[in-house]
């Protein structure tokens, strides 16, 4: 395994464009397709505002730690807070039917990504690892072809 | 990044609200500011220009929903224009583009206001 990129960003949502900017470098530079890109970043993205506004309530000193990750058939990413534990058996898309503002963040997650998963077996904070496989049509090369 | 919200009214009651930038949860809350001001001006339609917005998260979608939520309450029109492929691909994972009337441009959104 190549090791991991690693980034930092307060837990302050004026960060989110930043992040959203290397995270989008990372993933062109590994050559995935523009439009499959766009939906990783957004799952990130998502991913780090509800660290933002769940485990951080709004503190914006605190770090939230992105390392992402590339094999050759598979992508993932590992974020980590140090803010309240949350507990997984309670992040619930709301369902689609009920049209009203919020709880889309949790479905882009679970609908664009294959695998998502908390893990709280730490002293504070969680980890928060979510995972794509990517099959060779996924790639921009490959695409052109 | 902010995202920039112009609001301009033509003759007939039908605000046009351009936007330009991306919108995420820092910036959503602008664009919320404009669209829901616009609320108790009571215009007879909202357009919403996102032929400039590359980017939108769930908070942005969460503001447009708040815009159908007028709209169905106060039998208006409230539509989105200009989606860039992208953010299209977004509304539909979300199975918002039924739900939504969108319209390539100004011109077509005008129509039967």
């Amino acid at each position: 395994m190549k090791q991991p990129v690693k980034l930092t960003i307060p837990g302050d949502a004026q960060y989110l464009y930043l992040g959203r900017k290397v995270i989008l470098y990372f993933l062109n530079h590994h050559e995935v397709q523009e439009d499959l890109a766009f939906k990783l970043v957004l799952c990130i993205d998502e991913a780090c505002a509800n660290i933002i506004k769940h485990s951080y309530g709004g503190n914006t000193e605190c770090p939230i730690e992105i390392s992402l990750f590339m094999d050759d058939n598979e992508f993932w990413v590992e974020l980590r807070d140090y803010g309240k534990q949350c507990d997984a058996n309670k992040i619930k898309p709301r369902p689609l039917d009920e049209i009203k503002p919020g709880g889309l963040g949790t479905h882009f997650m679970n609908e664009i990504m294959d695998d998502v998963e908390y893990c709280t077996n730490r002293d504070e904070g969680t980890l928060l690892t979510m995972r794509k496989k990517l099959a060779t049509e996924d790639f921009a090369v490959a695409a052109k072809t | 990044m902010g995202v920039k919200c112009q609001v301009d009214e033509n003759k007939n009651g039908v605000v046009t609200i351009s936007l330009h930038g991306e919108i995420d949860m820092s910036s959503s809350p602008e664009v919320r500011d404009a669209l829901t001001a616009q609320f108790d001006t009571k215009p007879k339609a909202i357009i919403v220009n996102m032929s400039k917005v590359p980017y939108i998260d769930s908070s942005g979608i969460a503001t447009l929903v708040e815009g159908l939520q007028w709209s169905h309450s106060n039998g208006k029109k409230f539509r989105l224009v200009g989606l860039n492929s992208s953010v299209r691909d977004i509304f539909e994972i979300a199975r918002l583009l039924q739900v939504f009337e969108v319209f390539d441009s100004n011109e077509e959104a005008m129509q039967g206001v």
